[in-house]
């Protein structure tokens, strides 16, 4: 009873918020500067979060590229049609902003799945200690691997979706997790 | 973390906001002005362009009809005035003349902001050459 009533509260809160969001989102759009620093208080966070992890904990250029995604949040808030939550258009133009600087990485990719495959070390179930180990880890990894880990063991995207962002195919997406993971599992000392 | 479930819940707890350690809106906000600004300029210019274009269409079309009522020209037409070269005694002529002179300072107001917009001068050569044209198709009538 008790979890119905925290999901229910839940829902009621994200509902709240989405409705204040649209009608700040409203007043942005008619070019009320106010009403899209409040959206950028409510959801710098979450931008920059992801940003971070994608760059790989790199603080400084993250911020230039939050403050990026978010310039070009004003500028095509006439583009967003209140279809989806606010929070979660700005969170993928976040990404987009972040993953802009990987996709003119052309060496990466050059690679082919067999070698990805190989670098991995085959279906091994992984260990990490500490979550700074792990963060540090992934950090640690090359930037197209660690997009695809981020994008689909962090954040929860599909491999399908994962391929239109990186401009990469979905078979080249799956082998750059199973490569990322491998050489986390290896960075992390192969505790299985 | 010994299993693939394990690994993904472990993974999506790295997840979440971070703020960033400097605040970012100042230069968000700076930057969302001069853009803005841009724009809206842009639009100005637009619209000086666009208005004068109209303008010196309409203009051109009206002394045109004027000049071949002033073809067909009775004793209705209005005496010669000393100030007719200024503003054109017939109110169509003296409307478009208005208007005219509205788009030429609106060009000059996008020329002050926008000094090496050289088609700017070009457009205002034409508004004030449709202008000139205009004062002689009032000198015609008088």
């Amino acid at each position: 009873m008790d979890g119905a009533a925290l999901t229910l509260d839940i829902g009621l809160t994200q509902s709240v918020a989405t409705n204040a969001d649209s009608v700040l989102v409203r007043r942005a759009a008619a070019g009320d500067t106010a009403a899209f620093e409040q959206l950028y208080r409510s959801h710098v966070g979450r931008v920059h979060g992801v940003i971070l992890r994608l760059l790989g904990m790199d603080r400084a250029r993250a911020e230039e590229l939050t403050q990026e995604a978010f310039v070009r949040a004003w500028q095509k808030l006439g583009s967003y049609r209140h279809e989806s939550a606010f929070s979660t258009w700005l969170h993928r133009l976040g990404v987009n902003t972040a993953l802009m600087e990987l996709r003119g990485r052309r060496d990466e990719q050059a690679m082919d799945d067999d070698a990805l495959q190989a670098a991995a070390g085959g279906e091994v179930p992984f260990c990490a200690g500490e979550r700074a180990d792990l963060e540090r880890a992934v950090s640690n990894l090359p930037p197209r691997a660690r997009a695809v880990l981020v994008l689909h063991d962090v954040e929860g995207w599909k491999h399908e979706e994962i391929s239109l962002e990186l401009g990469m195919a979905v078979g080249s997406s799956k082998a750059q997790l199973h490569r990322a993971r491998g050489l986390l599992r290896r960075a992390l000392g192969g505790e299985i | 973390m010994n299993n693939e479930f394990e690994w993904r819940s472990e993974m999506r707890k790295l997840g979440g906001s971070v703020e960033p350690v400097h605040d970012l809106w100042p230069n968000i906000a700076a930057q969302i002005a001069t853009r803005s600004t841009l724009r809206q300029n842009r639009w100005q210019i637009a619209f000086a362009i666009a208005a004068t274009l109209v303008i010196a269409f309409a203009a051109g079309f009206v002394a045109q009809r004027g000049n071949w009522q002033s073809l067909n020209a009775d004793s209705r037409l209005p005496p010669s005035s000393a100030m007719a070269w200024a503003q054109p005694r017939d109110a169509k002529l003296a409307a478009a003349a208005r208007d005219l002179d509205d788009a030429s300072a609106q060009i000059q107001q996008a020329l002050e902001q926008h000094p090496d917009a050289v088609f700017l001068v070009g457009l205002l050569n034409r508004a004030n050459g449709q202008r000139m044209r205009l004062l002689r198709q009032s000198q015609t009538h008088a």
